[in-house]
């Protein structure tokens, strides 16, 4: 139950105050009370304020006067009679007193007069006029002024105080960094690349001093070598040398002793095959063999040639008579035909007997013609040995020869023909 | 906070000098692009970007593979000094690569540099020669300069060029020889290099004597060596004040006394002296080619003989820190008490 709050300072002006929460009204449920005991623990009901017999509804400016339904006040009546009679009353008074224009005279009329300066036509119909108005179409529209609307609200200023909007180190710290960064780590490229070229240079130093000195070594020791070589070479060479020195001193030696046992012997021996050459000769038959015997023998080579010489003529003699003969014979012995083998044999055999013919008779004619140099020298023994022996065997032919004359020119035919 | 305001303005040209390079993939390709064009400044501005572009090895073979070798072979060709000078960089930078020394040696770029081997910018030379030198140090790279016939002129070069350029010249010629050193002996280098050994600037001692050391492995350059009397001037040099040339010069003598003329040349020299006081140089390569130089010599009777008083040293030096060093002394005691 919500508490009347009473205003306390009332008196005074003696004015009524009442003023209590909003609550909502319990409904009635029971008239009656069940039991007295009971103030309110059991739940209250309220009352729907829309379901409220106590609440007007509808419209509220036609119910103002409304009497009550039951008897109403007399004295109430009468003293809204007597209102009604005094109002009325005052009305009519007024009514009297106030000027009005007098009743009009007889046969006049009044009529309305208006006196202003202008006439009015007063009539029933309002006067209208059609009035219209319109910008025009080309005027240049002024700028819009520029707008500043009033200014509202409240005027607010502000101060930027040192360190308030931001920290300049911390702010400036990466920036800082950036810039300073990137200077050194290009430089610390470019010291670096330095100093790689020059560590590169160090080692490259080192390296070379090392490499020269591996290669002095090595050409030292190659140099070495070759001398060493050469040395032994020589060395060699010398030794070869003394060997064979040696060996041929040995060889000489040896060849020495050989020679001397075989030459021991020399002598005897040079005398025995001295004397089986002949070289030791008695003189006398020396001369008889060199002065005498030749001699003899060209004396009888003389004698046989001339011998041979005269058989030679002769044989010519009998050849030229031979031929004329046969050259008168020739052309009866064209008609005897066959030639026979053995004429073939013996053609050639003619052939070469006649070449030994021309031959020996060159040779006959030669020695006839030739003074004589028999004992010249003794290569022409054996050649008059030779002479000889070709005159004895021409000696036993000659026979053989006349023989074979008349086969002969048969033979002959066949060669001419 | 800050907020992260995108500019309306392209970013400021921090180097006008340089091309723009684009970016990721597409920079080396623009930049060929670029070096073909007609306009000198796109060409020079290029020609800058890529000499920053080329200490990366990774960008040297991206260049090399799509080709702009050619390229700059042509602009070696072109009128303006600033094009040439910056081409012979851009190559020079490319060979301290390897990548880029294997590219020079497929794309021919060895006798297209050769062209301006006397050209009028001292620049352009002194790059030029730093290329060769850098690619000499590959052993092919050496051998390509020898084959193409490029080592009578250089030899000749000695002689005009100025010193920076020398030094660079000697270094180059140094590492061919080893390759292949008959083209230098037919053009007269060692006398050439006898003069520069008595030049007044150290580095050029120091590298003529390194010369000579490469000219003197095969048997001609031995031979040259000892008719050209560098002999007694190496000895002379034994007592040089800077380390390098004694180093040099006792490895070049080392190589000299290999033949019997050689051996008697440096000892009628009187070379065993300072080669004994080399021993106990600072330098351990000064140390190892004295020891060898005097390993050399006593393989002659007359230098065994002097040798044999100062054996105790070479025992110090068995103990020396180096293992070559060790090893040489070894050798070098062996070679002394040698009986034959």
């Amino acid at each position: 139950v919500a508490s009347a709050l009473t205003d306390r300072a009332s008196p005074a002006m003696a004015t009524y105050t009442y003023t209590s929460r909003p609550r909502a009204l319990p409904c009635q449920r029971r008239r009656y009370r069940d039991n007295l005991m009971q103030p309110a623990e059991e739940p209250v009901r309220y009352g729907n304020i829309m379901y409220d017999r106590r609440v007007i509804r509808g419209n509220t400016y036609a119910l103002q006067a409304e009497p009550p339904p039951g008897q109403p006040d007399p004295a109430e009546i009468q003293r809204r009679q007597q209102a009604k009679r005094r109002a009325l009353a005052k009305r009519r008074a007024q009514e009297q007193l106030r000027p009005r224009t007098p009743e009009p005279v007889e046969g006049r009329k009044h009529v309305d007069v208006q006196t202003e300066l202008y006439l009015e036509e007063i009539a029933d119909r309002i006067i209208e006029v059609d009035m219209e108005c319109q910008t025009d179409a080309f005027l240049d529209r002024p700028p819009t002024p520029l707008f500043i609307p009033a200014k509202t609200g409240k005027d607010v200023a502000t101060q930027i105080l040192e360190g308030e909007l931001f920290d300049f180190d911390l702010e400036v710290k990466p920036m800082l960094e950036v810039l300073v960064g990137k200077t050194i780590e290009q430089s610390l490229l470019e010291v670096m690349e330095e100093e790689e070229l020059a560590s590169l240079q160090a080692s490259q130093y080192a390296f070379e001093e090392l490499r020269n000195v591996e290669l002095a070594e090595v050409q030292r020791l190659e140099e070495q070598e070759r001398r060493h070589r050469e040395e032994k070479e020589r060395r060699k060479q010398q030794q070869w040398q003394v060997v064979h020195k040696h060996h041929e001193t040995a060889e000489k030696i040896a060849a020495r002793a050989f020679a001397q046992r075989y030459l021991a012997d020399l002598l005897p021996s040079v005398f025995d095959s001295l004397r089986d050459g002949g070289y030791f000769y008695d003189p006398v038959e020396r001369d008889i063999e060199i002065g005498f015997l030749p001699w003899l023998m060209n004396e009888v080579d003389k004698t046989m040639e001339y011998s041979i010489v005269g058989r030679t003529v002769l044989d010519m003699l009998i050849r030229e008579v031979v031929e004329k003969r046969l050259s008168l014979y020739e052309p009866k012995e064209d008609r005897q035909s066959p030639p026979k083998p053995e004429d073939g044999l013996g053609g050639p055999g003619g052939v070469r007997d006649s070449l030994v013919d021309y031959a020996f008779q060159d040779h006959g004619a030669s020695p006839a013609q030739r003074p004589l140099p028999d004992r010249d020298s003794p290569p022409r023994a054996p050649h008059d040995g030779r002479s000889v022996e070709g005159v004895s065997s021409q000696e036993g032919r000659p026979m053989e020869e006349e023989d074979e004359q008349t086969r002969k020119f048969l033979g002959r035919e066949e060669l001419f023909q | 906070m800050a907020d992260a305001r995108i500019s309306m303005y392209l970013p400021p040209d921090i180097n006008p000098t340089q091309a723009a390079i684009a970016y990721g993939c597409r920079a080396l390709p623009k930049l060929n692009e670029e070096l073909q064009s007609e306009d000198l400044v796109t060409r020079q501005k290029a020609l800058m970007a890529l000499c920053g572009l080329m200490h990366d090895p990774e960008h040297v073979y991206m260049a090399i593979h799509i080709g702009c070798l050619e390229n700059l072979k042509a602009l070696l060709k072109d009128t303006n000094d600033m094009v040439r000078i910056k081409t012979t960089e851009v190559l020079y930078i490319m060979a301290t690569h390897n990548v880029g020394r294997v590219g020079f040696l497929e794309h021919d770029v060895i006798r297209a540099l050769s062209f301006l081997l006397n050209d009028p910018q001292s620049l352009c030379r002194e790059n030029l020669h730093l290329a060769f030198k850098h690619l000499a140090q590959l052993p092919t790279g050496a051998q390509g300069i020898v084959s193409s016939g490029l080592i009578p002129s250089l030899v000749w070069k000695l002689q005009r060029e100025e010193e920076g350029v020398q030094e660079l010249l000697l270094d180059t010629l140094a590492a061919c020889l080893m390759e292949d050193a008959t083209e230098a002996l037919a053009s007269r280098a060692v006398p050439f290099l006898k003069e520069k050994l008595l030049s007044a600037n150290s580095n050029i001692r120091s590298k003529a004597a390194g010369t000579l050391i490469a000219i003197s492995i095969p048997l001609e350059g031995k031979n040259q060596v000892w008719k050209h009397d560098v002999i007694p001037i190496l000895v002379h040099l034994l007592r040089d004040k800077v380390a390098e040339v004694q180093a040099n010069v006792a490895g070049a003598l080392m190589n000299a006394t290999v033949t019997t003329e050689g051996k008697y040349a440096a000892l009628n020299a009187e070379a065993i002296h300072p080669l004994l006081q080399l021993l106990c140089s600072s330098l351990s390569k000064a140390r190892l080619n004295a020891i060898k130089a005097l390993t050399m010599l006593a393989e002659a009777p007359e230098g065994r003989k002097l040798l044999q008083a100062h054996v105790p040293t070479f025992r110090a030096l068995e103990k020396d820190t180096s293992a070559a060093v060790k090893q040489a002394a070894q050798i070098a005691i062996k070679v002394i008490e040698w009986k034959p």
